[in-house]
């Protein structure tokens, strides 16, 4: 598999409603950042990876072939992702394939959502809805009618964890939508930054149990472009392009009622397992400089930690009491502020994520820049009961890899990246290791 | 400018649905204000399909509980594997399943509380939807959990299951309760 860079990233205000803007001109302006961020022109760009989840969200089924036409990528190649709340990650995902194969040289993959044009006229707000729409995703014969929205589909892993475990407590989760409000303050997209107490988060009113209201991210309008490129281009395009040196895609089974497990997000640890191994990380929670996951709610930025494997499940609540995930900690996790402090316009949100990492390891996160970033793990969660994950290692240029691999934990990394990349044996044996697990 | 207001929202509200007040409220500025040739436009709209869907295989699963008051899973003819919800084929196997009667009691595996509910559920919150393990069966069934109060809702619980007086042949022609308790939801 070939190199694949991040070369341009491009992401417009995520807000509670662009009233002056449609899904396909939004798109229009994530595009033009994300050219511009590049150096490059539209005709430069081999193909578009779209990221839109909801028809009814954009009142509009196969809405990619308009956002196509209106930024002008006529006739060029072209395919939509829709994996729930992993839409945009998902998208990212099948935009590195395009480049990994040595198809294109440069792909643009484009996330956007329109998520507020719905409007409940009983209450006057969009949000009744919102969760409608989005209950169609639940299945129509047996989910649907129960009345399962999208919190209650987090929120009974949750409970199942919280059963076996203990945790997270509510204060732990809370802690968690402190932390990433305020991160939301430094970031110029968010639609939500803001200075709360872990009180503030306790006291508002439950939404659907465990979340209360400051757990629950908002949803939100937006778009988010990546401009992906092969390692010879990215090079000559940038003196220091992001790498996308690891991915992962798991989708577990949708009716959760069927899985061994409902008490952690096993499609983040297969996803996340996968990036890593493709990425040669062994040990993330050292490794890891950062993280862009996937907090919908706030718990589920807890369950994520465990998933991913900085620590033991059950333990994930004590990375945010320790102040370990915080912006000063070792592992930075949503220094963008995530779906809670940024908003979650769906399709967009994974993309934005992926290039919140580009732009940390580049070194350009400006306010939000966690010191010396250098790799960081993105993840993108979606589907029933967090069926779906995405995941991507995002770093920086090889060479800065290798010089942190003059200790003695880089060397092992290097070594197992050179296999990877290098060795058909170990790449066989990756796959077939995984299609083992499945 | 809308020329004539009264026809604008009839038919509108003919449209989506909607009664003509509420459609006013929303519109409020469109349809009294004066707003720049520039300014946003906003349009009443609805995505709305009828069906005249089928169950397929499991067309015996939804008529027993409509018509006998009984529930139904299925039982893998190669692992035997119990299915609820059925399903005419075992996924792990490949192989065909035969119906099973099922037992009338469940107990809670995990579960929620739903406060905050789309316009559908309106006057249905709280509720709790939860995974329960119907007595018989090998997975789990979504499915809602009726208590006097919901916040005695608990993982382990045992229950049993009540069915509608009129059923429609859907999953809302049953639910569950505490087993120990003589509380009739309807
Ligand atoms: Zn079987």
């Amino acid at each position: 598999m070939n190199k694949v860079g991040i070369v341009g990233v491009g992401t417009t205000a995520f807000k509670a409603r662009w009233i002056e803007k449609t899904y396909y001109e939004l798109a229009y302006d994530a595009a033009k950042l994300a050219l511009e961020d590049a150096g490059i022109d539209k005709k430069d760009v081999g193909g578009v990876v779209y990221g839109i989840y909801n028809e009814f969200f954009e009142r509009q089924f196969m809405p990619d072939v308009y956002i196509h036409n209106y930024i002008g990528m006529g006739l060029k190649p072209s395919v939509r992702v829709a994996t729930g709340g992993a839409t945009g990650g998902a998208a990212v995902f099948v935009g590195w394939t395009w480049i990994a194969s040595g198809l294109y040289d440069i792909v643009m993959v484009l996330g956007v959502e329109k998520a507020t044009d719905n409007y409940n006229y009983a209450v006057g707000h969009p949000t009744p809805e919102t969760l409608k729409a989005i209950l169609f995703s639940g299945d129509m014969t047996f989910e649907n009618p129960m009345g399962l929205t999208a919190a209650a589909s987090y929120a009974l892993p949750m409970i199942a964890h919280i059963d076996k475990y203990g945790t997270p407590t509510e204060k732990q989760m809370a802690m968690v939508s402190v932390k990433n409000h305020k991160n939301a303050i430094n970031n110029p997209i968010a639609q939500s930054p803001k200075l709360l107490t872990v009180d503030d988060v306790l006291n508002s009113k439950m939404i659907t149990y465990p979340f209360k209201f400051y757990d629950n991210c908002l949803y939100s309008e937006g778009a988010s472009a990546i401009i992906l490129a092969s390692e010879k281009v990215a090079k000559s395009l940038s003196d220091n392009p992001a790498w996308i040196t690891g991915v992962g895609l798991s989708l577990d089974k949708a009716f959760a009622g069927e899985r061994d497990d409902i008490t952690i997000f096993t499609s983040s640890l297969y996803a996340g397992n996968d990036a890593y191994k493709m990425a040669g990380i062994k040990n993330p929670i050292k490794e890891l400089d950062f993280a862009e996951l996937h907090d919908a709610f706030t718990g589920a930025e807890i369950l994520s930690y465990e998933a991913f494997n900085f620590c033991k499940p059950g333990d994930g609540g004590k990375l945010i009491e320790d102040g370990v995930v915080e912006m000063g900690g070792s592992l930075p996790v949503n220094p963008s502020g995530g779906l809670i402090g940024c908003g979650h316009a769906v399709g967009a949100t994974g993309v934005m994520q992926t290039g919140e990492a580009a732009l940390q390891v580049q070194g350009r996160a400006e306010k939000r820049q966690v010191k010396n970033a250098r790799v960081g793990l993105v993840q993108s969660i979606g589907g029933p009961a967090t069926a779906w994950t995405a995941a991507m290692i995002v770093e920086r240029q090889d060479k800065i890899r290798v010089q942190r691999g003059k200790g003695t934990k880089g060397q092992g990394v290097k070594g197992a990246r050179m296999k990877r990349t290098k060795g058909k044996g170990s790449k066989g044996a990756r796959v077939q290791q995984a299609r083992g697990k499945r | 400018m809308i020329q004539n207001k009264e026809q604008w929202l009839e038919e509108a509200s003919k449209k989506i649905k909607v009664p003509k007040e509420l459609i006013e409220k929303a519109f409020h500025d469109e349809l009294n204000g004066n707003p720049s040739i520039d300014a946003p436009l906003e349009v009443p709209d609805i995505m709305d399909i009828t069906y005249k869907y089928t169950y397929g295989g499991i067309s015996r699963f939804f008529r027993e509980i409509r018509d006998n008051k009984q529930l139904y899973g299925t039982k893998c003819t190669h692992c035997g594997k119990v299915w609820l919800p059925p399903r005419i084929n075992c996924n792990e196997c490949y192989a065909p399943t035969k119906w099973v009667k099922l037992g009338s009691t469940a107990k809670i595996i995990t579960y929620t509380i739903v406060y905050y509910a789309t316009s559908v559920f309106y006057g249905k919150t709280p509720y709790v939807c939860a995974f329960v393990k119907v007595e018989g069966s090998d997975t789990l069934i979504m499915q809602n959990v009726f208590l006097e109060d919901v916040k005695k809702a608990r993982v382990g619980m045992k229950l049993k299951i009540q069915f509608k007086e009129y059923r429609n042949g859907d999953m809302g022609d049953f639910w569950f309760v505490p087993a120990g308790e003589d509380l009739q939801h309807e």
